[in-house]
């Protein structure tokens, strides 16, 4: 049987694209996922934790292994083993822990001779660290060879603070809730405060402290960690599966938009 | 045609009626979900789909009217009626393209709001002009092509005036577009939280907008040109006459030369690219070079490598049907062999996920002596020498049936072929050299191999044009006596370059990772993970498909009104059969 000219082009064209295809398929399958958010504040994070979480950070999120090597000389940026003692000479005056937050969220204040200025800020966009995070990645960096000492009042507290929610349109982004009536559902109907404190609410410490919740953690976070903790992660520090999955049942609209609106109040 | 006015005037609609969308989308969820396949594999499929008519209308016309002026020039009918054809061919696809573009934007609007919101906060302005590019195009190109038989005669310049500048309408539409999708990779003009600083001309400005436009602009060219060819293939595979088959043979010849010359210069277009990224984010760059969409560039590879193999074997196929290129069949082989082990290197990865195994084995992620192969060195020389080799097949064809007459003829040959080998010695030299300097003086070497080999290119034509003017004829071309299966070729390249397109446009989208505009405006949804090459894969093959299955019809459909009428518009289509000397 002789077939159509409109059949053959169709096999051939087939044949083709099958082969790339099946090519992109046999070769290792790597997915980009978005990072996850960290959380450490008010938590009793040790420092064999703390060090756990940078090391995470640093393969991760914080993409720093991409220049930077341990043990190895990079082409694009300086072999980080030893550099928590290194960082305590690095500059007069400056401690080692000082030293290491400048490098991460000013980079360009010191530049290791013999490689170029390329180094983003890490609390900056794309990268974006946030205060937990940039804590646990100064503490990585102060294993390498040091002493761990770095706290997380030595993170500044604009460390993280806004950049990439949104640009403009996230900048305005205000909940419809009322505040004050959110704070009588964090005590009473929600039962936050059984676990959780919030500036002048006390709480038992079986979660983190949301004192600063709204500075360290986007709307968008603080929305689906309320109605899927399970599904957010588990801060680090923290027993996982203790958050209920239930607020999305129990709470009525107006309550978790209240809710949420008096926890975007805790800065 | 009636369709394209009317989606045109739903746009402007749209356009008018977009701060109101933008007041409505603050006040509405920040996406929603498509039924079935989900938000982004919908807007995914429907701006590949777009992107490729959008590609055939803006890159055929480019070459149509080169080739009308040709044509006016040489007062050659052919061409008139070739640059006929090919715009008939883009103004049945004109329709489809609005349509999918309105598609599109309606998929942003409605699933993806709050990007789209933020989008119109910074670019609003260019919407406008985007709409009027639209409009002044659509008119000059019913102009351009109702007008063939009016604007003929001593009126022809008005007509090629026309062409010109619906090319130029065009080519400006393709820059508007492209600031919006250049500004979502590398943003500029806004200040941290994502607000225009300035005016509206820094957002367009950005890093990748120039490097973008240069490449898109030539990409076009080829693609235009390859579907072009694959359509005369179609025709020339089932033409009944000799005459036919000689016609459509020709048509493909002149869509693949055309491809071909862009084609050639298109790797440069996309160092420029890569090296803005770099300059924009290196991170960025590392990510999109070294990360996980390392494996992404050896599938490019072997695409690109598919794509010069298969053009040179086009040539040397219609090589076959010249009189007298038989004393060119010896630089077959050598040419062979080059364009093989440049594709062996090219598609060589510099580090390769395998086992712990596997690792110790080779002492490390790093093969010992292939791992040398898969660095920019290595990639830069073989590409560079992959270019010379397939310009050197095209000088071979230009005069496989031409004998010069010149009295300095030996002494241009021998300068000839010494600047093809200085060249090739240049691109050799500095891709050892880089092995042994920083990467930030290797990065400026692959400038240097660029210059040699289009130097190369400017010289020795500079040199063949009136080396072979008036030259002594061995014979015509029997034109529709080319094996069959170099159809097959033209096919396959028409194929291998869309996909590559496809591929080209996940490269672009997935350095941006889970981010709408890079660093700005973060992909919150579900669907933010950037999915694996296999995934990708799968999806643009069968956008593809469906593309072509598009084109095929629409052909078809433009094909039912010329039923029956030969002459249609005056273009009687010429006897090309045994016909030439000439090679276009």
């Amino acid at each position: 049987m002789r077939l159509p000219v409109g059949v053959k082009v169709a096999i051939v064209a087939i044949v083709v694209m099958g082969s790339y295809s099946g090519y992109a398929n046999y070769i290792p399958q790597i997915e980009s996922k978005p990072p996850q958010e960290l959380s450490l504040e008010g938590g009793n994070v040790t420092p064999a934790q703390l060090i756990k979480a940078g090391d995470e950070i640093y393969k991760t999120k914080g993409t720093c292994e991409i220049c930077h090597k341990i043990g190895q000389k990079g082409t694009r940026a300086p072999d980080l083993a030893g550099v928590g003692a290194r960082a305590a000479k690095a500059k007069p005056g400056m401690t080692a822990k000082a030293y290491l937050i400048e490098s991460l969220i000013n980079p360009n204040a010191v530049i290791v001779e013999g490689y170029p200025p390329i180094m983003p800020a890490v609390d900056k966009p794309p990268i974006a660290l946030n205060r937990s995070e940039v804590w646990a990645l100064t503490a990585f960096l102060q294993a390498q060879g040091g002493t761990v000492d770095v706290a997380l009042n030595d993170i500044p507290a604009t460390v993280g603070a806004g950049g990439g929610g949104g640009g403009a349109a996230a900048a305005a982004v205000t909940m419809p809730g009322d505040a004050k009536v959110g704070k009588t559902i964090y005590m009473g109907k929600g039962g936050c405060l059984a676990c959780h404190k919030a500036k002048d609410i006390p709480g038992t410490p079986v979660g983190p402290d949301l004192s600063q919740i709204a500075k360290i953690q986007t709307p968008d976070y603080i929305m689906k960690k309320i109605l899927d903790p399970k599904g957010m992660g588990t801060v680090a520090g923290f027993p996982p599966g203790v958050m209920p999955q239930t607020f999305g049942q129990t709470l009525t609209a107006k309550e978790y938009t209240d809710l949420v609106a008096f926890m975007l109040t805790l800065k | 045609m009636v369709g394209a006015g009317l989606v045109l005037a739903g746009v402007a609609l749209l356009v008018t009626a977009l701060p109101a969308f933008a007041q409505e989308a603050a006040r509405e969820p920040a996406y929603r979900n498509f039924p079935w396949i989900g938000s982004r594999l919908a807007v995914w499929a429907v701006a590949q789909l777009h992107l490729n008519f959008a590609a055939f209308i803006l890159g055929v016309p480019i070459f149509a009217v080169i080739i009308e002026i040709i044509g006016w020039r040489t007062r050659d009918p052919r061409y008139d009626w070739l640059s006929h054809e090919f715009v008939k061919l883009t103004f049945a696809a004109f329709s489809t393209t609005a349509l999918l573009g309105a598609l599109l934007l309606f998929l942003f609007v409605g699933y993806y709001p709050k990007f789209w919101t933020y989008m119109t906060s910074i670019f609003f302005p260019t919407y406008w002009v985007y709409a009027l590019l639209f409009f002044a195009e659509t008119f000059t190109v019913y102009l351009w092509y109702y007008g063939w038989d009016w604007l003929s005669g001593s009126r022809k310049w008005i007509h090629v005036s026309l062409g010109v500048l619906s090319n130029l309408f065009g080519t400006a539409i393709l820059f508007v577009a492209n600031s919006w999708v250049t500004f979502m990779v590398s943003p500029a003009g806004v200040d941290e939280s994502g607000a225009l600083k300035g005016g509206v001309w820094a957002a367009i400005n950005n890093y990748a907008w120039m490097p973008i436009n240069i490449h898109r602009l030539i990409a076009n060219i080829v693609f235009g040109g390859t579907i072009a060819a694959a359509y005369a293939a179609f025709r020339f595979l089932g033409a009944r006459t000799d005459e036919e088959r000689a016609r459509y043979d020709w048509m493909g010849y002149i869509g693949n030369f055309v491809a071909l010359s862009a084609f050639i210069v298109l790797p440069f277009a996309g160092y420029y690219l890569g090296r803005e990224i770099y300059a924009f984010n290196q991170t960025m760059g590392i990510t999109m070079m070294g990360g996980f969409m390392s494996w992404l560039w050896i599938i490019q590879a072997i695409l690109i490598g598919v794509l010069f193999i298969g053009s040179n074997y086009y040539l040397w196929l219609g090589m076959e049907r010249i009189p007298g290129s038989e004393r060119y069949r010896k630089y077959v082989p050598p040419m062979l062999i080059i364009l093989a082990i440049g594709f062996m290197v090219w598609a060589t990865p510099r580090s390769m996920v395998v086992t712990l195994d596997e690792a110790r084995a080779m002492g490390g992620t790093h093969h010992p002596i292939l791992g040398f192969l898969g660095v920019m060195s290595a990639k830069n020389t073989a590409v560079n020498l992959m270019i010379l080799t397939t310009f050197l097949s095209f000088v071979l064809y230009r005069r496989a049936n031409r004998v010069s007459q010149k009295p300095w003829v030996k002494t241009g040959m021998a300068v000839q072929w010494a600047v093809i080998a200085l060249a090739a010695v240049i691109v050799t030299f500095y891709g050892v050299y880089g092995y042994f300097v920083e990467s930030l003086v290797r990065i400026g070497f692959s400038v240097y191999q660029v210059v040699a080999v289009l130097a190369a290119i400017v010289i020795v034509m500079a040199i063949d044009i009136p080396m072979f003017k008036g030259a002594r004829s061995t014979g015509v071309i029997r034109w529709g006596t080319i094996a069959p299966r170099s159809q097959y070729v033209l096919i396959i390249l028409a194929v291998t370059f869309t996909w590559l397109m496809g591929l080209m446009g996940f490269a672009r989208s997935g350095i941006r990772q889970h981010w709408h505009v890079y660093g700005v405006l973060r992909d919150t949804s579900a669907e933010a993970v950037t999915p694996a090459l296999g995934y990708a894969a799968n999806v643009i093959s069968v956008v593809t498909l469906v593309f072509f299955a598009l084109v095929m019809f629409i052909f078809w459909l433009g094909g039912l009104s010329e039923k029956g009428k030969a002459g249609a518009h005056g273009h009687v289509a010429p006897a090309i059969a045994g016909g030439s000397e000439d090679h276009g």
